[in-house]
C-alpha cells in the first residue's frame, strides 16, 4: 500500500511538470502550423456498436493533420473523438503509461496508445484494433472480466500464517529481498502481454496468462509472504501455468519493458523443486 | 369534515409510499442476498458490467463466458496435493536433455542398445510433445478423449515399428549413417 501511495504522489509531480511541457509544445506546434505543409495521416480504427441492431464490426478511416495533433496515438484518438466522431469509444485515463487503460492493438502490436508514437510516415495507414481475442464491449473497449477474475484467483496480496501480529508493526524486508520485486511490481495489468499470447488466445479460460502469472510469482518470492508452497501447488494442473510454451510474445510486447516470460520460467523452476509442507491438506 | 378527509388522504398516500418503498427494499435485499449466497463470480459476469441494453443484446448475440468458464479458482483444476503436472514438466526437460546427450553417443557407439533406447526416447519425446499440442488445440471432453486415444495408438505403432526395424533390419544408428553414405 505504501508503495502505491508513494508512486501516486510521484505521479502527481510528474503530471504537473509534464503538462507544463505539453502546453509549451502545443503552443510551438500551433505557432509553426501555418507555415508547415499539412501532413495528412490515415488512421483505420475498428468500430463496432452493440447498441445498433445488426451492426457488424468494420474499419473506419479517419484523416488527421499531424501538424495539428499531439505526438502519440492516444492524442490522435482524442482528437478524432473531440473533433470528428464523438461516438468513437476507447478507454483512457492517465495518458502517461501508468494506468494501463488505453491498451490496444496498434499496427499489429499490443501497446498503450499513450506511449506509442504516431508513425510519421504519412504513406502508411495506422491500424488500431482492440486487444486481440477478447470479447469487445464497444469499438476499442475489450471486456476484461475474465482477466480480472484470474488476477483475483491468485490472491494478489500478502498472506501470513500467523495473523496475531497484524497491524502491530511493519513487516520488514532486507534490501536484497526488496530488490527481487523490482521488474515485477511495476506491472500495471494493461493485459497487453496476456492478449498477445497464443496460448492465452486458445485457452484463456483456464490458462492464467503472463500478466497474472507474473503477479503470482511476485507474491511467491515476497520474503514477507508465508504461502509460497500453497501458491505453487495451486498451479499444479496442465492449464494454469503449463500452457506457457515460452513463445515470448509477452516480453516483446510489454509497454513497460517488463519480462513476464522470465517470471513464468522461474515459477516452472520453483514448481519442479518446491517441497510440500506438512500444513498442506 | 373536509379537514378530516384531507388528513385521511394524506395518510393513505403516506401508506402507499411506505408500501412501495418497503417492496423496493425487500427486492433489493433479496437480490443482494442471492448475490451473496450464489456463486461468487456472478459479480464478474461480463454482462453485469455493461448497461442493461447492451447486456441484453450481448446475451442474445453470443453466449458470454459462463461463470464456470471463468478461472476463479485454479485449485478447481489442480488435484489437491498432487505434483503430477510439475513432474510431467520435469520429465519432459530431463528427456530432452538426455536426448541431446544420446544423439552424439549413438554416433560414436552405434549398436543394438543405442538403437532400442533411441527408439524409446524418440517415441516418448514425440508422444509428450504431440500431447501438448492436443492439450493446446483440442477442446471438449469427447474430442480430447478421441485425440489422446489416437495419439497413444500412433505412438504405440511408432515404437513397435522402430523396434521391428531394429530387430529385422539394420537399426536406427546404422540407418542414419547410411543416409550420409548415399
Amino acid at each position: 500500500m505504501s508503495v502505491a501511495c508513494f508512486s501516486l504522489s510521484r505521479c502527481g509531480a510528474v503530471v504537473s511538470r509534464a503538462s507544463v511541457g505539453m502546453v509549451a509544445a502545443r503552443c510551438a506546434q500551433t505557432a509553426a502550423a501555418p507555415a508547415a505543409q499539412p501532413r495528412i495521416k490515415k488512421f483505420q480504427i475498428y468500430r463496432w456498436d452493440p447498441d445498433t441492431a445488426g451492426d457488424k464490426p468494420r474499419m473506419q478511416t479517419f484523416e488527421l493533420d499531424l501538424n495539428m495533433c499531439g505526438p502519440m496515438v492516444l492524442d490522435a484518438l482524442i482528437k478524432i473523438k473531440n473533433e470528428m466522431d464523438s461516438t468513437l469509444t476507447f478507454r483512457r485515463s492517465c495518458r502517461e503509461g501508468i494506468c494501463g487503460s488505453c491498451a490496444m492493438n496498434i499496427n499489429g502490436g499490443n501497446t498503450l496508445a499513450c506511449l506509442n508514437k504516431i508513425d510519421t510516415d504519412t504513406s502508411k495507414v495506422t491500424k488500431i484494433y482492440p486487444l486481440p481475442h477478447m470479447y469487445v464491449v464497444k469499438d476499442l473497449v475489450p471486456d476484461m472480466s475474465n482477466f480480472y477474475a484470474q488476477y483475483k484467483s491468485i490472491e494478489p496480496y500478502l498472506k501470513k500464517k500467523d495473523e496475531s501480529q497484524q497491524g502491530k508493526k511493519q513487516y520488514l524486508q532486507t534490501v536484497e529481498d526488496r530488490q527481487k520485486l523490482d521488474g515485477l511490481y511495476e506491472c500495471i495489468l494493461c493485459a497487453c502481454c496476456s492478449t498477445s499470447c497464443p496460448s492465452y488466445w486458445w485457452n484463456g479460460d483456464k490458462y492464467l496468462g503472463p500478466a497474472v502469472l507474473m503477479q503470482a510469482y511476485r507474491w511467491m518470492i515476497d520474503s514477507r509472504d508465508d504461502f509460497t508452497e500453497e501458491r505453487l501447488s495451486k498451479l499444479q494442473d496442465p492449464f494454469s501455468l503449463y500452457r506457457c510454451h515460452t513463445i515470448l510474445n509477452c516480453t516483446k510486447t510489454c509497454p513497460k519493458g517488463l519480462n513476464p516470460a522470465k517470471a513464468i520460467a522461474e515459477i516452472k523452476k520453483m514448481m519442479a523443486t518446491y517441497k510440500e509442507r506438512g500444513a498442506m491438506a | 369534515m373536509s379537514e378530516c378527509a384531507c388528513a385521511l388522504k394524506c395518510f393513505r398516500v403516506n401508506l402507499v409510499t411506505l408500501v412501495v418503498v418497503r417492496c423496493i427494499m425487500a427486492t433489493l435485499v433479496r437480490i443482494s442476498s442471492i448475490c451473496h449466497k450464489g456463486v461468487k463470480p456472478l459479480f464478474l459476469r461480463s454482462s453485469l458490467l455493461l448497461r442493461p441494453v447492451v447486456a441484453q443484446k450481448k446475451v442474445q448475440d453470443h453466449v458470454p463466458l459462463l461463470t464456470a468458464d471463468i478461472h476463479a479458482s485454479p485449485s478447481h483444476y489442480a488435484v489437491a496435493g498432487s505434483k503430477a503436472a510439475s513432474r510431467h514438466w520435469t520429465g519432459e526437460r530431463l528427456l530432452s536433455v538426455m536426448l541431446l546427450g544420446m544423439l552424439p553417443t549413438a554416433y560414436m557407439f552405434p549398436g543394438p542398445i543405442m538403437d532400442y533406447s533411441l527408439a524409446a526416447a524418440l517415441t516418448l519425446h514425440g508422444h509428450w510433445g504431440l500431447g501438448q499440442v492436443v492439450t493446446d488445440y483440442v477442446h471438449g471432453d469427447f474430442k480430447v478423449k478421441v485425440a489422446s486415444g489416437g495419439l497413444l495408438a500412433l505412438s504405440a505403432v511408432t515404437f513397435a515399428g522402430l523396434c521391428y526395424f531394429n530387430y529385422h533390419d539394420v537399426g536406427i544408428c546404422k540407418a542414419v549413417a547410411m543416409l550420409w553414405s548415399m
